[in-house]
């Protein structure tokens, strides 16, 4: 049997660390531009 | 842990140093070292909040906790997510209109310098305990998970990174190991779940296998039932409002609104990450029973499912888990020491670079320090109940006299505050020690006793100047820089939607309330239903509160 609690929480965590690696790089990078200026 | 793992370990070490010297050139006075110039933006800051609620207690602690007495425990993890949400909603901003770095310094803006400087001083002990029990159970865990049994290797491997890591960076080395961390746990606890539940036959396998009870979400018996839901509550809500640790990353925001986005959240992502990560620790009760040790439960899951070179990165993450609670701690005594005593007392006019300086020595000292507590540690046998006894008596008064009556009766006066602080933290050294009450009771106590005596005191003695209360009253409502940006936010909803924000809010909160009380009696599912589904009503309520214009 498909268990959809576990996958369901996998989904959201993968979806949670996709977000968590892409909008702080975004953010560190607006930084560093900010800094070079 | 094979080659493979030490050498991913070695490279994740060797990275921290290069990252630490590049960090260095980001601070050049001492807001970029306290608050991080106060720069942080929203997802930085929510990473870091997550970290402060989310650590190597979490995976070592709560697992073992779950392992022994099943699922309930997440309580400790959930209510402290409201707390967060809460207190970010409707206490910090306050804070953060004020521009202070610690609450000592609010302090001295609400009652006097001698309020501040006292409290400073004696919460730079408190920090400094805490780091060294922090030390050691790090060290612990090292042991346990590398088969290296050498508590000093790991005290001064640990202590050392810690130290010039912190001492480099800041503030900005406590964030970036704080957004770090949070990738490395979730992705190495997102492998191990799935791989953990195919072991015992999915969840229904598990709750066929586990003990009796161990699936109940609200427990009307042990240790943490419904009781300890309803206190751990409270004790979180004052946890994020008074913890410097907390509350210096939310200084660190870039406004306002970043400090209340970034804490709302933070509460709603890591609640379901705390079940990816407790999950594991029911498996363990039904793969592995009568473990000795209960925290070694998910150390134990990681190093049997893993494969080599994931088992090295999972150890990176736990191992940057724990320097993210250790350098916040650290840079949370260098603030205290250098604004609340060193500059409100020995050198009010100390230069921007004589204060950075004093930080970053601090940051040493401390150090140092907090590796002689952790050897003293097992000495004094049972060091968590140390903790918990210290934090019991000293952090609920303070919670009393700075935030219920510091933010909410003009009437309080520094020497009520005074007078309540001393109390509370006197009653509860007599009921922990003289009576040898419990850690729960004594902090309803410390708290009772602070709640009673500052107004008795407060009321015999004269009032505050009207224009010091005037400072905080006024930071109650969005300033006219928030204005000017566009970003201002209202802590009493305005509009339609913040209203209805805040309405749905305090429906989710009676909702888990009810539920509590429902798992008196024994009625476990619906009580479940009532305390979920509250915290989730929560949780959009809070939600709409803040982009509710």
């Amino acid at each position: 049997m498909f268990d959809w609690f576990i996958w369901g929480l996998e989904l959201v965590g993968v979806v949670i660390l996709v977000a968590w690696i892409i909008l702080p790089v975004k953010e560190v990078k607006h930084i560093i531009q900010q800094m070079r200026k | 842990m094979v080659t493979i793992d030490y050498v991913v370990f070695i490279s994740f070490l060797i990275g921290l140093f290069i990252v630490g010297s590049i960090l260095y050139k980001w601070v050049g006075e001492p807001d970029d070292y306290f608050v991080a110039g106060r720069n942080l933006p929203p997802f930085i800051l929510a990473a870091t909040l997550v970290a402060t609620n989310v650590n190597l207690y979490s995976f070592i602690g709560q697992t073992g906790a779950a392992y022994q007495e099943g699922i309930s425990i997440v309580w400790q993890a959930w209510t402290g997510n409201m707390a967060i949400v809460f207190s970010g909603l409707f206490i910090l901003p306050i804070f953060r209109r004020l521009r202070v770095r610690t609450v000592p310094e609010y302090l001295e803006l609400r009652y006097n310098r001698l309020v501040r400087s006292l409290v400073g001083l004696l919460w730079v002990f408190r920090l400094a305990f805490w780091l060294g029990v922090t030390m050691y159970t790090g060290a612990i865990a090292a042991e346990t998970l590398t088969g290296i049994h050498s508590f000093t290797l790991w005290l001064f491997v640990f202590g050392i990174i810690a130290i010039t890591f912190t001492t480099l960076g800041g503030m900005w080395s406590v964030a970036l190991t704080d957004a770090l961390q949070f990738v490395l746990m979730l992705g190495g606890a997102l492998i191990l779940l799935p791989l953990a539940m195919q072991s015992v036959g999915w969840t229904p396998g598990l709750i066929d296998k586990l003990p009796p009870g161990h699936f109940e979400f609200v427990k009307q018996h042990g240790n943490y039932n419904w009781q300890f839901m309803l206190a751990i509550l409270v004790l979180g809500i004052q946890w994020a409002s008074t913890d410097q640790g907390m509350i210096q990353r939310t200084f660190s925001a870039n406004s306002v609104r970043t400090i209340v986005k970034g804490m709302v959240w933070a509460g709603i992502i890591t609640t379901p990450f705390i079940l990816i990560i407790l999950l594991p620790g029911l498996v363990a009760a039904v793969n592995t029973p009568g473990l000795e040790n209960i925290d070694v439960a998910y150390p134990m899951m990681m190093a049997k499912t893993l494969a080599p070179f994931l088992l090295g990165l999972m150890v990176c993450g736990l191992f940057s888990s724990h320097l993210s609670t250790v350098d916040s701690n650290l840079n949370a005594v260098a603030t205290v020491f250098t604004a609340d005593i060193y500059q409100a007392v020995f050198n009010r006019q100390a230069s921007k670079k004589n204060v950075l300086w004093v930080a970053r020595l601090t940051t040493v000292l401390a150090g140092i320090l907090m590796i002689l507590v952790a050897y003293i540690v097992p000495l004094l046998g049972g060091a968590v109940q140390a903790y918990l006894t210290i934090i019991s008596i000293m952090d609920m008064p303070l919670f009393v006299v700075a935030v219920i009556y510091g933010l909410l009766w003009r009437r309080s006066n520094w020497q009520g505050a005074l007078a309540g602080y001393l109390a509370g933290a006197l009653a509860g050294i007599v009921a922990r020690f003289g009576f040898g009450v419990d850690v729960n009771v004594t902090t309803f106590i410390s708290a009772g006793a602070a709640l009673v005596v500052c107004p008795i005191v407060s009321l015999l003695t004269p009032l505050t100047d009207e224009n010091q209360l005037l400072t905080i009253w006024k930071a109650k409502k969005a300033d006219q820089e928030e204005q000017s940006l566009g970003q201002a936010y209202n802590i009493f909803p305005q509009s339609f939607w913040a209203k209805t924000g805040t309405l749905v809010l305090g429906l989710g909160l009676v909702s888990f309330v009810t539920g509590a009380l429902i798992g008196s009696t024994g009625q476990s599912f619906l009580a479940s239903i009532f305390a979920i589904g509250g915290m989730l009503v929560f949780f959009t309520g809070g939600l709409i509160k803040v982009y509710a214009r």
